[in-house]
């Protein structure tokens, strides 16, 4: 690992290394940091060294991501500087940024001259009357136990929410061996089919991407799994555990539950940068703002992928090439005309892809559908705060002003879980003005204070 | 329940949990090994109990303690190595 780099990618998903591959040879010297181990982003969370998984994410829709994961694999003049967390940043003294990276055995700081945030994004966190209860788990959650650990958390396990990925993932339960007890959908069908219809043009030309959830619903159908529409989980019921999730038409027995309700950027670090952030997608959350190539409103910070709206791991991958071509632009190793040539191709793969993620995001939009939450739901898991101690301070003060009266927000997570609810809380308290939601600290992610008081 | 289908692992080691000894298997995570004990994995000031929620480094529910040490990690990012002793609460 260098000390100081040209470039620094925050990611190793299809974005991130799609940015390094596009900037690969040039001789810059380029890290790309990631908490897991191994590169491929949640959507290739790949299985450790040590498993064999025979015939591992095999589906049509994945080809071209795996091809790209295995060419950023093999790729010389990169560094992987996997198993690390991005603390934060901040702009180094005279040039560029110093990152606070966390690892097993302490801090260090990486110096870089242009930072790339290819974070991704996260389930969005929707509680609900017994969410707390051990073996409540995101959606993707699940999925990432499945395709990287190689468990099933569960001997019998509800998905429930908004999303068609939960039939994916449930489909992939079935597949493993587990035992799926039913997929709910807060939605009705018919709704769900007519917003498909309305699209169809798009959805035609994007047929591959609806393949699997085809494939899934056949595969569930097969294993007898309940699909079930308009039916929303109202509570989950347990002494010290899941025991079932009761819905809006009947109780259901399960030990482990998903909850998919869609996806939010993950905005720690453009935010802590003090980048130009727009209102996510209907889920909710921050998406960082960028021009064309991918540039934030800081100097010399680039932000592609997910953390600039959800849309899908093969837009993140268009994104990737683009940023990285335009970043090339940046360090004068090529012009902007030879840049846009470069990137026609997955400027137009991208818009195609864009058409399909807000079809998609259209039929999994969670307004509306939330579950009720009671006086005692916990709002905040990190400080346990239930929504009876939030609800008489929505009186018009900000989410910041909520936090410091109610802790809520003030845990390990920074407020990554429970902004969004508490924006929406504030929404239908009548708050009219916008809220920018919890001014973002350091750390972006748990540290222990003597590792940053005695660096590597 | 690990899946057996067309996944080969290593020899398993064993690892210490709060007191209690548990087979791991090279490469897992420390939450792998934790799930296939309890989806418990600690208790609020109020005594409630809590599990994992995101496995994705995100939510910082999964905090454990690796002893002696005192380090306190998430144990969904770090992998299970032979002899560790963990924490949990």
């Amino acid at each position: 690992m260098a000390e100081r780099y040209d470039l620094v990618i925050v990611g190793g998903g299809p974005a991130g290394q799609a940015a390094a591959l596009a900037l690969e040879g040039n001789g810059l010297a380029i890290g790309v940091i990631d908490e897991q181990l191994r590169p491929g982003g949640q959507i290739l969370r790949q299985p450790p060294r040590e498993f064999s998984v025979a015939s591992w994410m095999t589906g049509k829709v994945y080809a071209p991501l795996l091809k790209q994961l295995r060419q950023f694999e093999a790729a010389t003049g990169i560094d992987w500087l996997g198993g690390r967390s991005v603390l934060g940043l901040a702009p180094d003294a005279g040039h560029g940024f110093a990152l606070t990276v966390s690892g097993r055995d302490g801090v260090e700081t990486i110096r870089a001259s242009r930072v790339l945030l290819a974070t991704g994004c996260q389930d969005l966190a929707v509680p609900l009357p017994g969410w707390t209860l051990p073996g409540v788990y995101t959606a993707g959650g699940i999925q990432a136990f499945v395709k990287s650990q190689q468990i099933v958390p569960g001997n019998r396990i509800v998905m429930a929410g908004t999303h068609p990925l939960q039939l994916l993932i449930a489909a992939q339960i079935v597949a493993s061996g587990g035992t799926v007890a039913a997929v709910l959908f807060a939605q009705k069908r018919r709704t769900m089919m007519r917003q498909l219809a309305g699209h169809a043009l798009k959805a035609a030309r994007e047929a591959s991407a609806l393949l699997p959830a085809g494939a899934a619903m056949a595969l569930l159908q097969r294993h007898r799994v309940p699909v079930r529409y308009g039916e929303s989980p109202v509570a989950i019921l347990g002494k010290d555990r899941v025991e079932s999730l009761r819905s809006t038409e009947r109780e259901i027995a399960c030990d482990a539950i998903g909850l998919c309700y869609g996806f939010v950027p993950q905005s720690a670090l453009p935010r802590m940068a003090g980048a130009d952030m727009i209102a996510g997608s209907r889920a909710g959350g921050w998406s960082t703002e960028c021009d064309a190539w991918f540039r934030t409103s800081v100097a010399g910070l680039y932000a592609a992928g997910e953390t600039t709206g959800v849309a899908g791991a093969a837009a993140a991958r268009t994104a990737g090439t683009i940023a990285g071509t335009g970043i090339a632009i940046d360090f004068g190793l090529v012009s902007e005309e030879e840049a846009t040539s470069r990137v026609s191709h997955a400027r137009s793969e991208r818009a195609r892809h864009l058409e399909f993620a807000d079809l998609l995001d259209t039929i999994a939009d969670p307004s509306g559908h939330f579950p009720r939450i009671e006086a005692e739901t916990i709002v905040c898991r990190c400080e346990d705060v239930p929504s009876a101690t939030i609800t008489p301070l929505l009186d018009g003060r900000s989410a910041n002003a909520v936090k410091l009266a109610s802790r809520c927000g003030m845990g390990l997570c920074q407020g990554r879980n429970c902004e969004p609810t508490l924006l929406r809380l504030l929404a239908g308290s009548g708050r009219t003005d916008e809220d920018n939601g919890f001014t973002a600290r350091f750390p972006a992610r748990p540290v222990m204070l003597g590792d940053l008081a005695a660096p590597k | 329940m690990r899946i057996e289908r067309r996944v080969e692992r290593q020899a398993p080691f064993s690892i210490i949990v709060e007191g209690e000894t548990l087979p791991a298997y090279p490469g897992e995570t420390i939450a792998a090994v934790l799930i296939e004990r309890s989806p418990t994995i600690g208790r609020t000031a109020s005594g409630a109990a809590r599990g994992m929620f995101c496995n994705m480094g995100t939510c910082s529910l999964c905090m454990v303690t690796l002893l002696p040490e005192g380090r306190r990690v998430r144990a969904c990012l770090t992998p299970a190595e032979p002899g560790l002793e963990i924490g949990l609460g």
